[in-house]
């Protein structure tokens, strides 16, 4: 018979098998536990309804799996097994590192990448998401002084237990990765980036007075995500200046009705729509690389983030489906967002799955910007605040027209410097030529 | 008036406030400590942790002389006189008081008794006898403190109505008590007054009492509130309360039945409120949040760059401890040390008749939480110990992570519970493994015991529990 995954309870309705308590060939008992399941919350184990001995196993580790899934077969039910049978060391369960946080979150594992045979790797216990690894508070003190994370170190006594020894070897194993960078050949660095050197904590308070605050949890994520991207993008920024001063009059006339509706229109907006347009023609730049199969992941849809500036730090809330919207409700979109982002109530998957960014300094000022690629996207766009210039008409004439800096950040890996010059270009005539019929209500 | 210009300026002598300045002192800072009272301890040493510990004793002499009387030896009925009591519980206070004192002498910290206020960030001003002192230095830690809450509608201006600071004057015993709110703060106090004669009746709005602590171990200490007290209620609300002659006429609400009583006294125990007013916070960049707790991060910091805060008056738990080890890491963080609070364990003991005690993870937090835990129990009538004390009603219970095996919180219920925590705390911060619990010798016999049978336990080969179930220990 089989042995269906039963219903999860409140708020899980699926869930990633982490390990198989099971071997084809034992016999089981009625209620012993036969894996164990991840679910967005904790680690479950699921019993078995019946008893028999194992013909197959249906699912394997890192399976996402749904109520009614068959995870076993079992024949002759109805045998008493002896005694519940404990689990085999083997088949102990490894759950990925942190599987809830998006892929772009996870830290840099520099030091994996040399291949030293007693490399510090990460030890990941069932309970890691809920406490600290397991540590004297003097081992933690001297990690915190350091700047080490301990979730990096292996602890070598029972329960993983990490003593002086263990960051010790920690320590030497970084030190020779960062041995290893120095003399290497940048050519032989590892894809994932260079080797990273042990943080020093500098005494800055031995040359005048100083004020310590910490790094919030924001700033450190977001510091993780910039690095991986720099250092793992080739990164080219192409710039242009696009002559606004028709697109200004526009707005100028339409801005009255927008109003109206409770929106505003914004360069943003605008750029919004002929980002999208633009994204349209050359979906290179909607597209992303996959590292592991090596191939070009082109998306159908338009997600937009926009970088919003908030007093705990930069979020980039997404504006889902943006070829789908209308100017105006592309305009309600980014009042709601920046809202949502000042009041910190952005949950995690507003801020997932975008196609490319916008990152407009315009209001506070400032002209071109070299904006990081978000990762994994292919292409961020940076405006800069819209000035007014004198610039040479065809006729030779000057006139005084209004241009905004644009700034367009691309992984190289992807595309050429070519076509981001035919990218920009056909942005800037977008923007220089901003269709009528697409701001009217 | 030229302000005194100093280091460190610490406000509130508790606990935390004492322990934050001599540390300071100790690494070499010049140290004021700045309280109204002029005998230092603050609420923990004057009017809380200590006059209540005092009483408790007195009271567990009564019940062990009463309880022995099975046993084969028989005191008297037993006289109390409540002045002697008073006054042998204010000489140790008076003792602690002034040993705080001195100590703070011999590390040439300057005390100063009167009202803080500060004027701005960096300035403090002191009313003391002698008139206004002003203080400017490089920071300054508030510990502030709290103190029992009273709700409008309970404070008569009636002295029979009482918080716990009045209970523990002992002003007389009164025939009957009613105790509001059945935290740890009621039954202690509850217990003191029951085993010096009162009719106690403890009153609690939720549905149990010592909520926080898991069930099972708060069962001993209701089973001997049932026996001792004239009755527990819960979700029970008092709805008012009225002078009436030389008793307090309380109507309240038990579960949905209005009733109506008379009590010589009432104790309101529902909770404490933080000092934060009247101490000029308002002049400084300090934020407090909606309940009046002064918002600090990790390293004990303010909104305010030159000023810390630790203690009750930081919030989160209000227990002494916390308050001790935030002093270590306030003074830590502005000697720019990487201290913080974060991860720490607090333990929490209740002084109950038996004591309960935990650390760390309870049962009842992995069940709500969804934490795979497993949990060991050792019963205390399979401890040669507990048997030789006649208290055989306890438990030693450990939360274990069934994975890593590694011991994520303790639980205690029992004579002494509150000493013999101090293990589970030292576990759990180590890190420890239920296997290096079992794996230490622990004296015989002794209490201490259970801790190391709870281990075994957990892998099935504790000697004095059978268990079925077998585990394997790596070792």
């Amino acid at each position: 018979m089989d042995i269906k995954l039963p219903n999860l309870g409140e708020g899980a309705d699926s869930g990633v098998v982490v390990s198989i308590l099971v071997n084809v060939g034992e016999e089981i008992a009625e209620g012993q536990n036969i894996i164990e399941l991840e679910t967005g919350k904790a680690v479950a184990s699921i019993p078995s309804s019946a008893a028999g001995k194992v013909e197959s196993i249906r699912v394997k580790v890192g399976d996402k799996i749904t109520p009614g899934t068959v995870i076993l077969t079992v024949s002759g039910g109805g045998t008493q097994a002896a005694a519940p049978a404990v689990p085999a060391p083997a088949a102990k369960p490894r759950p990925a590192a942190r599987p809830q946080a998006p892929a772009v979150e996870e830290p840099v594992e520099v030091e994996e990448a040399s291949e030293t045979e007693e490399e510090p790797t990460p030890t990941v216990e069932s309970t890691e998401q809920y406490f600290t690894p397991p540590a004297s508070p003097t081992i933690r003190k001297l990690a915190r002084e350091l700047g080490i994370d301990l979730r990096r170190v292996k602890g070598s006594q029972h329960g993983g237990r990490i003593v002086m020894e263990d960051l010790r070897r920690y320590i030497q194993g970084l030190i020779r990765a960062a041995e290893k960078a120095r003399t290497a050949p940048p050519a032989a660095a590892p894809a994932t980036g260079g080797a990273a050197v042990a943080p020093v904590s500098v005494d800055f308070a031995q040359w005048g007075p100083i004020t310590r605050v910490p790094f919030s949890p924001l700033r450190q994520v977001l510091s993780r995500r910039l690095v991986e991207s720099v250092n793992t993008l080739p990164q080219v920024t192409q710039f242009d200046e696009a002559d606004i001063t028709s697109l200004l009059a526009l707005r100028q006339e339409h801005a009255a009705a927008y109003e109206a509706k409770g929106a505003r229109l914004t360069l943003t907006g605008f750029a919004i729509v002929a980002l999208v347009a633009t994204l349209k023609k050359y979906p290179i730049f909607n597209s992303s690389l996959d590292e592991v199969t090596q191939e070009i992941v082109y998306k159908n849809y338009y997600h937009i983030g926009i970088a919003v500036d908030t007093e705990a730090g930069l979020l980039v809330p997404v504006i889902r489906d943006a070829d789908r919207k209308s100017l105006l409700e592309l305009s309600l979109a980014l009042v709601e967002v920046a809202n949502k982002a000042r009041d910190r109530k952005l949950a995690p998957a507003d801020m997932q799955g975008g196609t490319c960014t916008i990152s407009n300094q315009g209001p506070l000022g400032g002209a071109h910007f070299t904006p990081i690629v978000n990762k994994p996207e292919c292409a961020i766009l940076g405006l800069g605040r819209g000035v007014l210039k004198p610039v040479v008409q065809k006729d030779g004439s000057l006139a005084p027209r209004t241009l905004l800096p644009l700034a367009l950040s691309y992984d190289h890996r992807l595309v050429d410097g070519a076509q981001a010059a035919r990218f920009i270009t056909d942005l800037r005539v977008f923007l220089e030529n901003f269709p009528p019929d697409l701001v009217k209500i | 008036m030229e302000p005194i210009k100093t280091d460190l300026v610490v406000l509130g002598a508790g606990p935390g406030g004492y322990a934050a300045a001599f540390y300071a002192a100790d690494l070499g800072k010049k140290v004021i400590l700045v309280d109204q009272n002029p005998r230092l301890g603050g609420v923990c040493l004057n009017e809380g942790c200590i006059p209540s510990k005092a009483l408790l004793h007195a009271t567990k002499v009564l019940g062990e002389a009463k309880t022995f009387a099975e046993h084969g030896i028989v005191f008297g009925e037993p006289k109390i006189d409540v002045s002697k009591l008073r006054a042998w519980k204010d000489s140790v206070l008076q003792r602690l008081g002034t040993g705080v004192a001195s100590l703070a002498k011999m590390r040439q910290v300057t005390v100063m008794t009167g009202r803080g206020y500060f004027e701005s960030s960096d300035l403090l001003r002191v009313e003391t006898p002698e008139g206004q002192k002003f203080l400017t230095y490089d920071k300054a830690i508030i510990a502030v403190g709290s103190k029992p809450a009273m709700p409008r509608a309970f404070d008569l201006g009636n002295p029979r109505v009482m918080t716990s600071r009045e209970a523990l004057e002992l002003p007389d015993i009164p025939a009957d008590l009613l105790v509001i709110g059945g935290g740890y703060i009621g039954m202690e106090l509850g217990t003191v007054y029951a085993a010096l004669g009162s009719r106690v009746t403890v009153v609690e709005a939720l549905d149990n009492i010592l909520s926080g602590a898991d069930p099972d171990l708060a069962r001993p200490v209701v089973n001997y509130a049932k026996k001792n007290f004239r009755e527990l209620r819960v979700k029970t609300r008092v709805l008012d309360m009225s002078t009436a002659g030389k008793q307090i006429r309380v109507v309240m609400d038990v579960n949905g039945e209005r009733m109506e009583e008379l009590y010589d006294r009432v104790l309101v125990s529902v909770g404490r409120v933080p000092n934060g007013e009247d101490i000029g916070l308002e002049n400084t960049r300090v934020i407090r949040d909606e309940k009046g707790f002064i918002k600090v991060n990790e390293r004990m910091e303010t909104t305010d760059p030159k000023l810390l805060a630790i203690g009750d008056i930081a919030g989160g738990v209000l227990l002494a401890h916390k308050a001790h080890k935030e002093a270590r890491v306030a003074v830590e963080s502005l000697c720019g040390e990487a201290s913080v609070f974060k991860d720490v364990v607090i333990p929490a003991v209740v002084f109950t008749e038996p004591e309960l005690a935990w650390c760390g993870l309870t049962e009842e937090e992995a069940r709500q939480k969804g934490i795979k835990v497993e949990v060991a129990k050792f019963p205390w009538a399979a401890s040669g110990r507990a048997m030789t004390f006649d208290k055989t009603e306890g438990m030693t219970k450990l939360i274990i992570d069934p994975e890593s095996e590694r011991i994520l919180g303790a639980g205690i219920v029992g004579h002494g519970a509150g000493e013999l925590i101090a293990e589970g705390v030292l576990a759990v911060e180590m890190g420890a493994t239920a296997h290096d619990l079992a794996a230490c010798i622990h004296p015989h016999p002794t209490l201490s015991e259970t801790f190391m049978e709870a281990a075994e336990v957990f892998y099935g080969y504790a000697t004095h529990a059978y268990s079925r179930r077998k585990r394997h220990a790596e070792a």
